[in-house]
């Protein structure tokens, strides 16, 4: 009989570790929807990061990515989660115009640091439909940001280094990490 | 009014007059948005604002920065720059933003760490009457109350949006809004699907 080959599975584990990586920094904070309680496949790899870093937004995107550039002026390195790329651009406004911003304004004298995580939604084996399966990867990408950079995870090899990065850097820019859903059940 | 009082206010006026000779005559290579006639209601909320409390102001901020001891001389060199609409001096903890409404969620942010850390300072946000319509300064006000964050938010109401009249563009009738809201809080359905585990094949 022939023997069934099991596929490792790393995409989601090297969410979960670079997660963990980021959750070691007691100035991160996460935040987002289905951070504090369960509802999508990013609550999973939250699971190790301690409740005192955890903080569940009400749903206004918009106020939620002023409140992590507020957080960062404050001190802290904010993790703006969005479940779907779709629900991301309801924050364009402060991402564009003040995130990106800022650091012009001010002549490079504020830097606000803030990660932001979103996933492009699953489409198999339900296709959840056009307003939350979008990937504006390449849109993000042609928008000419000069301090935020757009990182999609394509491969579990990225993951880790990417998040890495996205807190250590000298640089002071913000990234936002793009994830895709259905790879959590096929790489 | 104290003299201390009236000798800020004459202060203020001058700074502006100033300035809007200085744009006149052509140095300034960018818009600008001149204050007057507010400076007695602005006196009196900046004696409660600690030099070490965060503002957050918007296009129009030359009174809140003087305000807040920003130096006259620094502020005219900023404005004569072109930076009049993003006055920001994050050594006096002074951040305004060209965009309407665009810094109330970062005040809020700031006001979350502040209460996080157990700091003394607050912070204080500026806002039009036309963005103190919108939807961002109504969920930044709920959610500060509810969460006791230490913000206060400063409406300013002149009554107009750049020209457009704040009430004639909303709407000017009184009646009270028809809202039906229904408790629905039993639900044997998850938020999708079925609560059953699916194989599709």
């Amino acid at each position: 009989m022939e023997k069934m080959e099991k596929k490792e599975l790393k995409y989601k584990n090297e969410l979960t570790r670079a997660t963990d990586y980021l959750a070691k920094n007691p100035k991160t904070i996460f935040l987002g929807q289905s951070v504090v309680y369960p509802g999508n496949s990013i609550f999973k790899t939250l699971e190790n990061v301690p409740a005192n870093q955890k903080i569940e937004m009400p749903v206004f995107e918009e106020t939620q990515m002023g409140m992590c550039i507020g957080l960062a002026l404050a001190g802290y390195i904010p993790v703006s989660i969005y479940p779907r790329f779709n629900f991301l651009l309801l924050a364009m406004n402060q991402l564009v115009n003040h995130l990106d911003k800022l650091p012009v304004i001010t002549r490079g004298k504020v830097r606000p640091r803030v990660i932001i995580r979103t996933a492009i939604g699953s489409e198999r084996p339900l296709f959840p439909g056009v307003q939350h399966s979008g990937d504006y990867t390449d849109a993000f990408k042609a928008l000419g940001l000069t301090n935020i950079d757009i990182v999609r995870l394509d491969e579990p090899d990225q993951i880790f280094v990417a998040y890495k990065k996205a807190l250590e850097r000298a640089d002071g820019k913000s990234t936002v990490l793009i994830e895709y859903g259905d790879y959590y059940n096929e790489k | 009014m104290t003299k201390e009082d009236l000798a800020i206010k004459e202060g203020l006026i001058k700074f502006e007059d100033e300035i809007a000779e200085i744009f006149t005559a052509g140095k300034v290579p960018a818009p600008i948005h001149l204050s007057d006639n507010n400076e007695d209601q602005l006196i009196e909320i900046f004696k409660k604002v600690d030099k070490k409390d965060w503002v957050f102001s918007t296009h129009r901020s030359h009174y809140h920065a003087l305000l807040h001891g920003i130096s006259k001389e620094w502020l005219r060199e900023e404005i004569i720059r072109g930076n009049s609409i993003t006055v920001c001096n994050p050594e006096h903890h002074f951040y305004s933003s060209g965009i309407v409404g665009g810094a109330t969620p970062i005040a809020l942010g700031v006001a979350m760490g502040l209460k996080r850390d157990g700091a003394k300072e607050h912070v204080w946000v500026f806002v039009g009457d036309m963005a103190a319509e919108g939807g961002v300064y109504h969920e930044a006000v709920s959610y500060a109350a509810k969460n006791d964050l230490p913000i206060t938010f400063v409406v300013e109401d002149n009554g107009i949006s750049t020209n457009t009249p704040t009430k004639k563009a909303w709407g000017e009738s009184t009646s009270a809004p028809r809202i039906i809201r229904y408790e629905h809080k039993k639900t044997k359905y998850p938020h999708y699907g079925s609560g059953k585990w699916v194989t599709f094949g």
